[in-house]
C-alpha cells in the first residue's frame, strides 16, 4: 500500500477560479521513499505540499482525492495527522513558538496530551539523536539559523511522524548549515524509514539522494522519475528547470558523450576521467580574460569607487572586534563580491561603507571623499544605497507602485515615468499593482531592488541577494546587475553563493576573522582554492587547471574532444 | 546547590511566606529578623552587587520616616514642632521607620526572587493553573525580543536607503518613524500567520493539552517542604498569639516579651535563612567531595 496516493487532484484559489493552481495531479509515494519536488517559484509546489496536511490546506475548490495509507485524508483526524504527518516550513524563526529549546521540543507532545514521563523520555531521545543536549536549556533567541531549523525538525520528529514534508527548509540558511540540515533529513530517511517529501532550490545536496524527482510546471506534474532520467528529460525539453540541476548533471549534458550521468561531484570527477581516458588533454586552461574585459590587479586600482582603509570596528566598548583592519579597493563599475563564513563580519563591512556602523579606527572613502563628510543625507541621495537581506523590511504600502512612490518627489507624471523606467530595469512591470507581501521571494527581491535604485545610487550594496531565490530568478537578477553596471553603477555584494559569484562577479574577496584575506578575479580566486570553490572546479581540478564555472568545464571538454 | 535547583513550587512557597512575613509583621524584633535575613541572603546570592544595592537602600528608611512623620501627626509623645506648627510625634516616626524597613526588606527579597525564579519557573507555575496560560506566557516571552530585533533590522534597512529614524528634517523623521512602525506591524502579523500554522501543524487546537516541565519533585524537595512548613506553622502560632503585632497609634503598646518569644524569633530566622544555610551546607560538602576526589 502506498503511503500517499494523489488521484486527479485539481485545485484553484477562490480569488482566481479560472486559473487552476494545481491541475490533474497524479502521484504515488511509497513508504520510506525520498521524493524531491522541484519547479520554479509559483509552479504550485507549496500548494501541493500543503494539501497533504489538512491543517495547512488552503481554502479553495478542490477536486480529486488524496489517500493517506489507503484512507481518504479527510477521514484521518486532526490528532492522527498532527502526529503522523510532519511539516517543516521555510522560515526557521516563524515556526518556533515557545521561548525555550526544551519547551519547543515538547510542544507537539503537549498538544497530544501526553503525560510528563512519556514527554520526558521522548524529549531526551530527540535531544540525543539530533545532538541538541548542548543547547537544551537555551533561549531560542540565542540559536543560529541552522540550529533553529534543526530544532524545528527535532520538535516535529518528537511526535514520531511516518512522513516528513519539508517546504524549502534551507532557503534561509547558509550553505554549511543547509547541507548539515539536509544530511540530517537524509539520516532520518535512512535510519528511521521516514518518508520524505521535500522541495528545494539547491538541488546539489538532495538530488543524488532522492528515489524520485517530481518536476512541476504551471500546476502540473511534467515529470516523475528517478533522478538520472530527470536531467535528460529537462535537457531534451529545453526546460528552464535544467539550470537548477546539480553542476555534474548540467556539465554532463553540455558535453556530447554516451556514458552514464553523474549526480555528485565524485561521480562527476570519475566521469571526466573516463571521458578523457587514453586521450591527451591539450587544453587545460580557459583564457583568463573573457569577453574582452581586462581586469587590473586589485591593489593597483586607481580612483576606486569605494576605498576602505584599515577599518576596525566593534559594537560595544568591551565587545570583541568584528572588523580587524579591513582594507579594500572597489573599482568603478565592477561587481565586487565578498564571500566567507557566517559571522565573520561581511555584513558589518557593508554597514561601515554606508556609515551605519562607524569604525573607531581607519577610514572609508566614497569616490575619494571620506564617508563622514557627506552631510545631511547627501550620501543616500544619488551616491549609495543598500539592499537589505530581508526585502520585507522596506515595504510600507499596499501596492508595489505606491511603495516606489514613497521614494520619489515631483509631479505625478514624472513619478509615473520614473516608476515605469525602474520597473522595466528590474522586470517588475506586471507586479506593480500587487501587494508586496503577495510576491514570491525572488519577486520581492526585485521590487526591493527597484525601490533602492530609485535613490539613483552610483554604488549599490547588496546583502546576500540570492538567498532563497530559485535559479531562474538568480539569472534574471544577474542580468539586472549587468545592466546596472553598464549604466555606471558599482555593485558590492556579500554572498554565500559561490556559484553565483564565480559566474557573475568581477572580483571576489575572501573574508575571514574580521578582515579580507585575499582579493582576486573569480577565475584565479576559485581555481586556487580547493575547498571553498565551485562544484565545477572541484569536479574538474584533476584534469583542468582553472575551470571554475559550468561553462568553463563544458568549453574545455568540447575543445579537447574535438582535437582528438 | 543554590535554591534555584529546588522545585519551582518550593521557591514559590518560600518567597510567598517570606514576603507575607515581611509585610505583615510589624513587631520590631520580627522586622529586624526579616531585614537581616533578607540582607544576608541577597548578598549571598548576588555578591557585591547586592551589597552595594542594599547599602544604597539604607538611607531610604530614615528618609521615609521623616516624610511620614511630617504628614502624620498622631501619637502622644511630642518631639518637636515644625515651622508650620505641626507636631512631630515619636509614634509617627517609629511607624514611619517600620514602613521604611518593610519596603527595603521587600525590595531585597525581590532581588532574591529575581535571582532564583527564572521565566521558566514562572511559566511552570502558571502551567499548574492552566496549560494554555503558561503557553501564552511562553509565546509572549518569545515574541517580545523577536519584535525588538525585527524593529532594529527594519531600522538598519531603512537607513540604508536614507529613510532612517534619524535622517532628514523633523517632519521627514516623524514620517520615517511612522513607516518603521507600519512595517513592523505588517511584518509581525505576516509572520504570526506562519507561527499559527506551525502551531496548528503540531496539534495546538486539540483538546486535553498537558504542560511539560523539566522539574522533578525529589526527596530533597520533600525535606524542604517539611522544614519550611514547620517554620510557617511556628510563624502562624506567633501571629495567633499576637507576638508579631504591636500598636503605634496612639501609643506604642506591645505584648510582653517572654522566653517563648525568643523561640518564635529563632524559628522565623531559621525559616528565612533556610535556603542560604542549605546552600552553604551544599557548598561545603561539594568542597569536601572535591577534596576527596583529588586524594
Amino acid at each position: 500500500m502506498a503511503h500517499f496516493e494523489i488521484k486527479n487532484l485539481s485545485f484553484s484559489y477562490p480569488a482566481a477560479r479560472e486559473k487552476k493552481t494545481l491541475q490533474d495531479i497524479n502521484l504515488t509515494i511509497g513508504h520510506g521513499q525520498y521524493v524531491t519536488v522541484c519547479g520554479r517559484s509559483g509552479s504550485g509546489k507549496t500548494t501541493l505540499l500543503r494539501q497533504l496536511k489538512s491543517a495547512l490546506a488552503p481554502h479553495g475548490k478542490l477536486t480529486g482525492e488524496i489517500l493517506f495509507e489507503g484512507r481518504s485524508l479527510k477521514e484521518v483526524g486532526l490528532r492522527e495527522q498532527s502526529g503522523s504527518i510532519g511539516y517543516v516550513m521555510q522560515n526557521p524563526d516563524n515556526q518556533i513558538v515557545t521561548d525555550k529549546v526544551w519547551h519547543e521540543l515538547a510542544f507537539g507532545l503537549e498538544s497530544l496530551g501526553m503525560d510528563q514521563k512519556t514527554i520526558r523520555l521522548r524529549v531526551a531521545e530527540m535531544a540525543s539523536y539530533f545532538g541538541i543536549q548542548g543547547w537544551f536549556h537555551k533561549n531560542v533567541t540565542e540559536l543560529s539559523g541552522g540550529q533553529k531549523q534543526l530544532l524545528n525538525l527535532a520538535s516535529i520528529m518528537a511526535m514520531q511522524p511516518s512522513v516528513l514534508i519539508l517546504d524549502e527548509p534551507t532557503s534561509q540558511l547558509d550553505p554549511i548549515a543547509a547541507s548539515d540540515f539536509l544530511n540530517t533529513v537524509r539520516k532520518i530517511n535512512r535510519e528511521l524509514r521516514t518518508t520524505i517529501i521535500i522541495t528545494e532550490h539547491r538541488l546539489e545536496d538532495i538530488f543524488h539522494a532522492s528515489d524520485k524527482v517530481v518536476v512541476m510546471e504551471n500546476g502540473r506534474i511534467i515529470a516523475d522519475d528517478e533522478p538520472r532520467k530527470i536531467g535528460e528529460f529537462l535537457k531534451m525539453g529545453g526546460n528552464h528547470m535544467f539550470t537548477a540541476m546539480p553542476t555534474p548533471v548540467q556539465i554532463f549534458y553540455g558535453v556530447e558523450n554516451s556514458l552514464t550521468c553523474p549526480l555528485t561531484v565524485r561521480e562527476g570527477g570519475d566521469w571526466l576521467s573516463q571521458l578523457f581516458e587514453g586521450k591527451e588533454v591539450r587544453e587545460r586552461q580557459v583564457p583568463e580574460i573573457q569577453e574582452g574585459r581586462s581586469v587590473p590587479e586589485p591593489d593597483e586600482v586607481k580612483d576606486p569607487a569605494v576605498f576602505v582603509k584599515e577599518v576596525w570596528f566593534r559594537y560595544e566598548k568591551d565587545a570583541p572586534d568584528i572588523l580587524k583592519g579591513v582594507t579594500m579597493r572597489v573599482p568603478k563599475q565592477s561587481l565586487f563580491a565578498i564571500v566567507g563564513g557566517n559571522g565573520t563580519g561581511k555584513s558589518t563591512t557593508l554597514k561601515t561603507i554606508c556609515d551605519i556602523c562607524r569604525p573607531y579606527r581607519g577610514k572609508v572613502y566614497i569616490d575619494g571623499k571620506p564617508v563622514q563628510k557627506y552631510k545631511g543625507g547627501e550620501l543616500f541621495r544619488g551616491n549609495l544605497a543598500m539592499l537589505p537581506q530581508d526585502p520585507q523590511s522596506l515595504f510600507v504600502k499596499k501596492t508595489v507602485r505606491e511603495d516606489l512612490q514613497e521614494m520619489l518627489r515631483g509631479s505625478q507624471k514624472e513619478q509615473a515615468e520614473q516608476i515605469e523606467a525602474i520597473a522595466q530595469t528590474c522586470e517588475i512591470t506586471p507586479l506593480l499593482d500587487s501587494h508586496p507581501y503577495d510576491l514570491s521571494g525572488g519577486e520581492q527581491q526585485r521590487a526591493a531592488l527597484a525601490k533602492v535604485l530609485l535613490t539613483n545610487p552610483r554604488i549599490l550594496l547588496l546583502d546576500e541577494p540570492t538567498k532563497g531565490i530559485d535559479s531562474f530568478f538568480k539569472q534574471q537578477f544577474a542580468q539586472i546587475l549587468k545592466r546596472l553596471k553598464t549604466q555606471g553603477v558599482t555593485v558590492i555584494m556579500v554572498s554565500h553563493d559561490v556559484e553565483f559569484c564565480a559566474k557573475y562577479a568581477d572580483y571576489v574577496s575572501m573574508f575571514f576573522d574580521g578582515s579580507i584575506v585575499t582579493t582576486n578575479t573569480p577565475n584565479r580566486f576559485f581555481s586556487r582554492n580547493s575547498f571553498y570553490t565551485t562544484a565545477a572546479n572541484r569536479m574538474s581540478r584533476h584534469i583542468f587547471e582553472n575551470a571554475v564555472t559550468n561553462e568553463d568545464v563544458i568549453e574545455l571538454c568540447r575543445k579537447n574532444l574535438k582535437k582528438n | 546547590m543554590r535554591f534555584d535547583s529546588y522545585h519551582p513550587m518550593i521557591n514559590f512557597i518560600y518567597f510567598t511566606a517570606a514576603l507575607v512575613g515581611a509585610v505583615c509583621f510589624d513587631h520590631p524584633a520580627f522586622l529586624a529578623v526579616s531585614y537581616v535575613c533578607a540582607f544576608l541572603y541577597s548578598v549571598k546570592l548576588n555578591g557585591k552587587r547586592s551589597l552595594i544595592f542594599n547599602v544604597c537602600l539604607m538611607p531610604l528608611i530614615p528618609v521615609y520616616a521623616g516624610i511620614y512623620s511630617y504628614y502624620n501627626h498622631y501619637g502622644v509623645t511630642n518631639l518637636h514642632v515644625n515651622f508650620i506648627g505641626n507636631q512631630i510625634t515619636l509614634e509617627a516616626v517609629a511607624f514611619g521607620l517600620v514602613i521604611g524597613v518593610k519596603i527595603v526588606t521587600v525590595l531585597m527579597i525581590l532581588s532574591c526572587v529575581f535571582a532564583v525564579i527564572s521565566s521558566d519557573k514562572v511559566i511552570y507555575l502558571f502551567g499548574r493553573i492552566s496549560p494554555k496560560l503558561s503557553l501564552f506566557l511562553s509565546i509572549l516571552l518569545r515574541s517580545v525580543p523577536r519584535i525588538r530585533a525585527r524593529a532594529r533590522r527594519i531600522g538598519i534597512s531603512r537607513r540604508g536607503i536614507g529613510k532612517g529614524c534619524a535622517q532628514g528634517n523633523v517632519f521627514e523623521r516623524i514620517r520615517h518613524v511612522c513607516a518603521l512602525f507600519s512595517i513592523l506591524i505588517t511584518w509581525t502579523l505576516e509572520d504570526f500567520f506562519e507561527s499559527a500554522a506551525s502551531m496548528k501543524c503540531r496539534g495546538y487546537s486539540l483538546r486535553g493539552r498537558t504542560a511539560f516541565s523539566i522539574y522533578r519533585f525529589d526527596n530533597r524537595d520533600r525535606g524542604f517542604v517539611i522544614a519550611a512548613f514547620s517554620g510557617i506553622l511556628l510563624m502562624a502560632a506567633a501571629a495567633a498569639l499576637d507576638q508579631t503585632h504591636i500598636y503605634y497609634n496612639p501609643e506604642i503598646i506591645m505584648n510582653r516579651i517572654t522566653a517563648v518569644s525568643f523561640v518564635f524569633y529563632a524559628g522565623y530566622a531559621f525559616f528565612l535563612l533556610l535556603p542560604m544555610l542549605l546552600q552553604i551546607v551544599g557548598e561545603a560538602s561539594f568542597r569536601h567531595a572535591v577534596h576527596a576526589n583529588h586524594r
